[in-house]
């Protein structure tokens, strides 16, 4: 039976039971018109009722005995091959928890998570990107009010930015919280009601109207204890007592990962195009409306804008994408492709391993050849052999997905306490658990695993029987050509691939496991903001008071901490470049502060932090790769379309005036990018958030947190400090990253290793078991013992050193091709290193099988027949 | 009237036989197997019908409908390729084995 005609009758049994109700009518008209009279008929036939239950419990008892005897077999063979089973067994565990659980973050978290809104696939969110593509413009209010007023795709448009306010408490210390400043109709994007009171109306974005909140259903709990009279009751935001009027249900953070939602007074912000505070905009598509209809009116719109403000929006892209992707750094062109791709290569992973496995099921498969012509002496189709050995495979194949599972849930969960310092700023929806979608898509690999192994060898297995399975010669069956390819192949892909696999892990553990390269661990941390004004005076003042601190040697800002410099693109005046560089805005005093040396040239003096200054100072390796070293008073610039600071315009030319040593050297979040970095200056108040570093004079920089977030609170309550941390934990903050990816590509070495050994070691067997009585007969013929190894060992070492010399070929080749990029500066060593282990290890897994041929008996051997 | 069913794998083996000659339905199959053993074998629809499905389950028969002999629709059968390996092994098997029953049998009256 046709397995459609099978899946039909199972999906449709009554259609099938009325076929076999008409086959028995049938029965009693033919006896009827063979002069059986009606009655006589349906006696002869029996009880039409009882046949169908009986071909019925036939169907089914033949169908589950058939599968429940593979998957028995496939047991047994597990337990009879425990070597395969292992080998085979961990390496698709390993491609398993690589495919699964890379899709599983990938679909769940960040490219289609599910949204716990109305209709949530309706939302989306709307950005303007610079024409490079690179980065997206997010000063758009003004953009915002007019999309607002005249886009027609979209039901509701709103916008929001994230502030970070203390929240005061009588009694308490002042916690720093994330509040969403957001326009009332963001309430309505979301389609979620409020479980006490109201949410936002249009009337609390006006300027001067009451100061209202609403918070979330967590706050009014844990912080109010539940206080059924809540509406009305106050919050303290930094210097602004906020009357809370509603109370949003358990479970919603929307639009980001949120508690508190105050009005977006856009009013008092400055709404000229490309100027106020960063935003985010997004909204529900109207009734009819799609994203691509939506983005269509927004490019037209765009272009309306570029016409009038060339300058301004001649460089801008609109994007409308699905709601979650701005928000987790997927929504620029390419970036849903880019996020894909490595699933393509863990599937490839996925593949070799498989056809690995493949490799040393086909010799087992030879080897039951006996087996397998009784089947079908008894009746076994070549569908029915062919099956078994599926289910077989997949007996295999699914005990890995299960391991490659519970690897997978493993690694998430290290990488979910890892991030656990992060969880506040991670978008609400991202949770790093494996769903039910991701399960059963690792099951589906594992469908595909077993058809790979199970069915590729079987179809090869069955074909040569169907031919005549004879022993040919004295060699008896060898296994073909086309095996012999594969495993040259097999050691031509190891070859090949596991060198960037080594020279990663290499690379990975030593920055997993790396230092600073500085006192970083002297130095506590933090990230300064305030929203109302007078943050110049209110910052001048919390850093003279921090420096005036006893147990303080000294304080300085910047934009960003050292070793996480923004990316920006540079030209030099006199034509060198473009090149990729960091840059970072800082304090005047940020070197001598971090202890870092002027190579030459002078450092920041008051003045060269105001707007129009020109002066900037650059790293040695800058100097080195724009100058060849010699770059005082040479001029740069930003290039266009590439990134660059905000007040470093396109154009504008900046001046060096001082090189410095290289800093910092060691691990941080920015160490994988170039090391060439320019600095400008910043004044007090110029960074909205700044971060602040204070250089302890003794003792844990993580004692001092408390006393700095006392000193702000007595500056002014308005003023924001948070992720107050050492630098040292700062700068590391992303080192367990290193650790994972360094242990990802371990394992994957690990499993391409022992699966080429495995394989070789299946194929000397093979040909060891099958020669027995040739060597039987050599032996008894007084041969040399050594000539029958050299010869066993010769087929290996020849499949071994061609793999290898084409894998080494490969490698180099893909090596020069990328610039040396691939295995990176260690090539020298990685390549032999890498293609001397695999040979080794392949003569090793080779020389079991040379051992066993050695204690063939002779007599024995011969009388087996 | 001996019912070929009572025999273990016998009208399996008579089945297939009939299929040999030719696709055909399973009132055509059971009057063959009676009509040529001379109405000393008579298979009941009940054993037939399940047989004829067992066996196209396990792949040695496979059916279709047809227009039959009287013109009206009817399941017909038809030996696969790993039925009829079935059916050589099988009658060759049973060959064997009758052949020796009726040897233990001679050698038993002889007694």
């Amino acid at each position: 039976m046709s397995l459609w005609s099978r899946i039909r009758n199972t999906l449709s049994p009554a259609s099938y039971e009325s076929g076999i109700r008409e086959e028995l009518d049938f029965h009693l008209e033919m006896d009827r018109r063979n002069g059986h009279d009606a009655r006589e008929a349906r006696i002869r036939l029996g009880n039409p009722t009882r046949i169908e239950e009986q071909v019925r419990d036939v169907r089914i008892a033949t169908w589950l005995e058939s599968w429940l005897l593979d998957l028995r077999l496939g047991a047994r063979m597990l337990i009879k091959y425990p070597g395969l089973a292992l080998a085979g067994g961990v390496g698709m565990a390993v491609a398993v928890a690589l495919a699964a659980g890379g899709y599983g973050v990938m679909t769940n978290d960040f490219l289609s998570p599910h949204l716990p809104f109305p209709n949530s696939d309706r939302l989306v969110s709307i950005e303007l990107w610079d024409s490079a593509g690179r980065v997206p413009e997010r000063r758009i209010l003004h953009d915002y009010q007019s999309w607002r007023d005249n886009l027609k795709s979209f039901e509701w448009i709103a916008a929001f930015r994230t502030l970070h306010s203390n929240l005061i408490a009588p009694g308490a210390r002042p916690e720093s919280v994330r509040v969403a400043a957001m326009t009332a109709s963001g309430f309505q994007v979301a389609g979620v009601q409020p479980l006490m009171g109201r949410f936002l109306k249009p009337e609390d974005e006006r300027a001067g109207s009451p100061s209202v909140i609403v918070i979330g259903e967590s706050v009014w709990r844990n912080r109010f204890a539940g206080d059924p009279g809540i509406l009305g009751r106050t919050v303290q935001l930094g210097a602004t007592r906020h009357e809370i009027v509603g109370v949003m249900p358990e479970g919603f953070a929307f639009p980001v990962n949120d508690r508190f939602w105050v009005p977006l007074r856009a009013a008092a912000l400055p709404a000229d195009s490309l100027t106020g505070p960063d935003l985010m905009v997004f909204g529900r598509l109207a009734p009819g409306a799609t994203i691509e209809s939506a983005q269509a009116e927004l490019t037209a719109a765009i272009a309306r804008a570029a016409l009038e403000l060339p300058r301004t929006y001649a460089r801008l892209q609109p994007r409308v994408t699905p709601y979650p992707l701005a928000f987790v750094g997927m929504s620029g062109p390419d970036d849903t492709t880019a996020a894909l791709s490595p699933q393509a290569l863990f599937i490839s992973l996925m593949v070799l391993v498989c056809l690995n496995v493949a490799i040393l099921v086909y010799a087992r498969t030879a080897t039951r050849n006996e087996e397998l012509g009784l089947r079908t002496a008894l009746g076994a189709g070549r569908r029915r052999i062919v099956g078994q050995l599926f289910l077989e495979a997949f007996v295999l194949s699914f005990l890995a997905a299960l391991g490659g599972i519970a690897i997978a849930a493993l690694a998430l969960r290290q990488v979910a306490s890892a991030t656990l310092s992060l969880a506040a700023d991670l978008p609400f929806w991202i949770s790093f658990r494996l769903s039910p979608a991701t399960i059963l898509y690792a099951v589906a690999l594992s469908v595909l695993a077993a058809a790979i192994i199970g069915i590729v060898p079987a179809l090869q297995a069955t074909r040569r029987r169907l031919q005549g399975f004879r022993l040919r010669g004295a060699g008896g069956m060898r296994l073909g050509k086309t095996w012999t390819i594969l495993i040259v192949a097999q050691v031509t892909c190891a070859v090949a691939l596991l060198p960037p696999a080594v020279s990663g892990a290499w690379n990975d553990l030593q920055d997993g496991i790396a230092g600073t390269g500085f006192a970083a661990q002297r130095f506590l941390s933090a990230e300064l903001s305030m929203d109302a004004g007078r943050f110049a005076d209110r910052q001048t003042e919390l850093l003279r008071r921090v420096e005036a601190d006893p147990q303080v040697s000294g304080v300085t800002f910047s934009l960003t901490i050292p070793g996480d410099e923004r990316d920006a693109r540079i030209e030099a005046e006199a034509g060198s470049g473009p090149v990729e560089t960091k840059f970072n805005r800082v304090d005047l005093n940020f070197f001598e502060v971090f202890h870092v040396p002027s190579l030459a040239g002078r450092g920041f003096e008051s003045g060269d932090d105001a707007p129009e200054a020109s002066a900037v100072i650059v790293n040695q390796p800058l100097a080195q790769a724009l100058f060849g070293g010699n770059a005082l008073g040479r001029r740069i610039r930003y290039t266009t379309g590439g990134p660059a600071p905000l007040n470093g315009e396109p154009g504008r030319w900046y001046r060096i005036v001082g090189i410095v040593r290289d800093f910092p050297t060691g691990v941080s979040p920015g160490m994988r990018g170039t090391n060439l970095k320019l600095y400008h200056a910043a004044a007090p108040g110029q960074l909205n958030p700044a971060m602040l570093a204070i250089r302890m004079r003794g003792g844990a920089p993580g004692a001092f947190a408390s006393r700095l977030v006392d000193i702000g609170q007595s500056v002014d309550p308005g003023l924001n400090l948070r992720k107050i941390r050492g630098l040292d934990e700062a700068l590391r903050s992303e080192q367990w990253i290193s650790r994972l990816t360094a242990a990802v590509f371990i394992a994957i070495t690990l499993s391409v290793l022992i699966l080429s050994s495995a394989g070789i070691y299946a194929l000397m067997s093979f040909t060891v078991s099958q020669r027995r009585k040739e060597i039987g007969i050599r032996m008894a013929l007084g041969a040399d013992w050594k000539r029958i190894v050299g010869g066993i060992f010769s087929r290996a070492l020849m499949q071994l050193a061609a793999g290898a010399a084409l894998g080494l070929a490969l490698a180099i080749v893909a090596q020069h091709a990328s610039g040396g990029v691939l295995i990176g500066e260690n090539a020298n060593i990685v390549l032999p290193l890498v293609t001397l282990t695999v040979v080794a290890v392949g003569l090793l897994a080779a020389l079991g099988p040379a051992r066993r041929s050695l204690r063939i008996d002779p007599r024995e051997a011969l009388s087996e027949e | 009237m001996p019912k070929p069913d009572n025999l273990q794998g016998a009208l399996e083996l008579l089945t297939l036989k009939v299929l040999r000659r030719g696709p055909n339905h399973g009132y055509a199959i059971a009057a063959s197997i009676q009509q040529m053993s001379d109405d000393v074998l008579r298979v009941e629809a009940g054993s037939l019908y399940p047989a004829l499905h067992r066996m196209t389950e396990e792949g040695l028969l496979k059916s279709e409908w047809r227009r039959s002999e009287v013109g009206r629709r009817a399941r017909f059968y038809q030996l696969t390729a790993a039925g009829r390996r079935k059916l050589e092994a099988d009658e060759q098997k049973w060959n064997t084995v009758s052949a020796a029953v009726a040897r233990v049998l001679a050698a038993a009256g002889n007694l």
